[in-house]
């Protein structure tokens, strides 16, 4: 507004960019820059070492193409137990911890004596390192040491060696994940629950609408919008957990709870072959930017629907 | 903060008589089931957690048997202050976790903003290329990145560790930040501007101040989050930088099975932690609301 009366005095030179453009690139310009330095340029490192023979022994660094791809897609390991596993976590982990965390948001959002405490107690696994909580929880389920045994025997149970068995090793890792990210999802769906508008609530109480109806046809579409965040970012995340797993199981027993993270590095590190490690990391990557893109639209339909 | 103990009151007051199940969650019904349930799910959250403050309790000849011991020492505590890689790597952590906090939400709020207040392609470019760089998992560039802080010269400094991390936090933060903004009523900032306010001006000065709340929620969960992480300590430092966590993990990995060393450093590590989240949580559920 004030704009044009300046633009009158002094005829515009003719410029690359606009004011506006040259403000909305400068406000962007630290973050970009941090960006390009630290994840971009690395991914494009890994990226080129994919199509190269880049092991210890061969400085010349071949390009050999899609070789590296070809060799993990047509690796069974790799198609049908790490794809079907990382699939599977990044379901059950999502869907419990969000069942969970909208239990324990809907229980904080209620008033009761030591609510504060509780919600303090509910928020450990938050402040706790992950890699300190699950060294714990395989101590826990340590076949021999472990309290979860000898509570079982207590009981009167046979205990599990639990971590040199498939599923209960799977188990395992996911109780760890999800005890790890309940109180994220009840944490950021309480802060929805409590910006919640109160009216419809106050009408439904007035109509006499049951618990169940007003958990089900007020919160749970009014708080849609904060459920598909959650659940992408969640999503995305579960897809390329990578420190629970090593800590707690390394891919085992014999690689059969491999996620595609840990398949990368065993590839990368143990295998000592970098580029067939980067080849797996950028099947991954791939793969999780096509379905994070479906979950986005899906969910957001959703979202949109209620309103 | 106070309207939700109202609304809940409120609605007590009004409703019918309850029955079934829920029924008895209430108040009046059946408080002691209700008290059962809540004290049930604290305990098994905190378990792990309780089982470390044991652990950390018990001289090293106790820790296999933990549950049947009735030694208890605060010996571990002493031996691991004693240790200096434990002070330094306390001092780091509390640094590293500080700065990146600081960066990383003074990076990010202009790239949300950017995102919230303009329409056209550029913020649509920016948004694809967030979201996508969002996804990338961090085994396919944490790798690299060793190579790269390498080649710029700042692997196992305070820069190595704290650029990679708000290099982490870009994606995320931005696209929080952005639903901040889309939350605060651009008008303010139009009428800055009509007043003869800089685009600048009004960013700083009105805009800013009223985002205060969410950026102080972003804060604490970014100091938490760093202050644990793993990963990338584990790989970008080295002797010179120690990182709390991996000082920890090193306890029962390198330097043979001392979990009571491991338990008694995790118990002060969580002190802090502790203290930040029983101080900012009401600020974190306050700033989350969008």
């Amino acid at each position: 507004m004030t704009l044009s009366a300046i633009d009158l005095d002094h005829p515009p030179k003719r410029r690359l960019f606009g004011e506006r453009q040259r403000f909305m690139l400068l406000l962007i310009a630290p973050a970009a820059a941090a960006l390009a330095f630290f994840q971009i340029l690395p991914i494009m490192t890994g990226a080129n070492a994919s199509f190269r023979d880049w092991s210890l022994h061969d400085p010349q660094m071949t390009w050999v193409g899609f070789k590296h791809y070809v060799y993990v897609l047509t690796d069974a390991g790799f198609v049908w137990t790490v794809m079907p596993n990382t699939i599977f976590f990044m379901v059950i982990s999502v869907a419990c911890s969000l069942v969970f965390g909208l239990a324990l948001a809907l229980l904080l959002n209620r008033n009761f004596p030591g609510r504060a405490v509780v919600q303090t107690i509910l928020l450990l696994p938050l402040m706790v390192a992950p890699v300190v909580a699950a060294i714990m929880i395989r101590w826990m389920f340590n076949d021999q040491f472990g309290i979860v045994n000898v509570v079982l025997e207590l009981v009167g149970l046979p205990g599990q060696p639990w971590l040199a068995q498939r599923w209960t090793a799977f188990s395992v890792i996911l109780f760890a994940d999800i005890w790890l990210w309940t109180p994220w999802f009840a944490l950021l769906l309480l802060a929805g629950l409590q910006s919640l508008p109160r009216e419809p609530f106050e009408a439904a109480a007035i109509d006499g609408a049951s618990h169940w109806r007003v958990f089900r046809y007020l919160t749970v579409p009014m708080l849609r919008p904060v459920m598909v965040v959650c659940i992408v970012i969640r999503a995305i995340d579960a897809f390329r957990t990578f420190d629970i797993v090593w800590t707690i199981s390394q891919g085992g027993p014999a690689r059969s709870t491999e996620l595609f993270s840990i398949y990368a590095y065993i590839e990368a590190f143990q295998a000592m072959n970098f580029a067939r490690g980067s080849a797996a990391a950028m099947i991954g990557a791939a793969v999780i930017v096509v379905l994070a893109m479906i979950i986005f639209r899906v969910l957001n339909r959703w979202a949109e629907v209620s309103k | 903060m106070t309207s939700l103990p109202q609304l809940g009151s409120s609605i007590d007051a009004l409703q019918p008589p309850r029955k079934g199940f829920f029924a008895a969650l209430a108040p009046g019904g059946g408080r002691i089931l209700f008290a059962l349930v809540v004290i049930g799910v604290a305990f098994l959250f905190a378990f792990p957690v309780l089982w470390v403050l044991l652990t950390s309790l018990r001289p090293a000849s106790g820790v296999f048997y933990v549950h049947r011991g009735t030694e208890f020492t605060l010996h571990n505590f002493v031996e691991v202050l004693q240790q200096e890689s434990v002070y330094n790597a306390f001092i780091n952590s509390f640094a590293i976790s500080t700065f990146a906090t600081l960066l990383s939400l003074g990076v990010t709020v202009t790239s949300g903003y950017m995102l919230s207040r303009f329409r056209g392609p550029a913020p649509s470019v920016w948004f694809a290329i967030i979201y996508v760089l969002r996804c990338v998992p961090y085994i396919s560039w944490v790798l690299p990145l060793f190579f790269v802080t390498r080649q710029l010269g700042i692997f196992d400094t305070y820069w190595g560790l704290l650029l990679p991390h708000v290099a982490v936090h870009v994606c995320f933060f931005s696209w929080i930040m952005k639903g901040f903004f889309d939350g605060i009523d651009p008008s303010m900032e139009y009428a800055a501007l009509i007043d003869g306010c800089t685009r600048w001006g009004a960013f700083f000065r009105v805009a800013m101040p009223a985002a205060v709340p969410g950026l102080t929620a972003l804060a604490i969960l970014c100091w938490l989050y760093t202050w644990n992480e793993f990963l990338f300590a584990l790989l970008l430092t080295s002797h010179k930088t120690p990182i709390l966590t991996v000082v920890m993990a090193q306890f029962v990995h390198e330097l043979g099975m001392e979990w009571h060393l491991m338990s008694a450093t995790a118990i002060l590590a969580l002190i802090p932690a502790l203290i930040v989240t029983i101080f900012g949580q009401k600020y974190v559920i306050r700033g989350l609301r969008v």
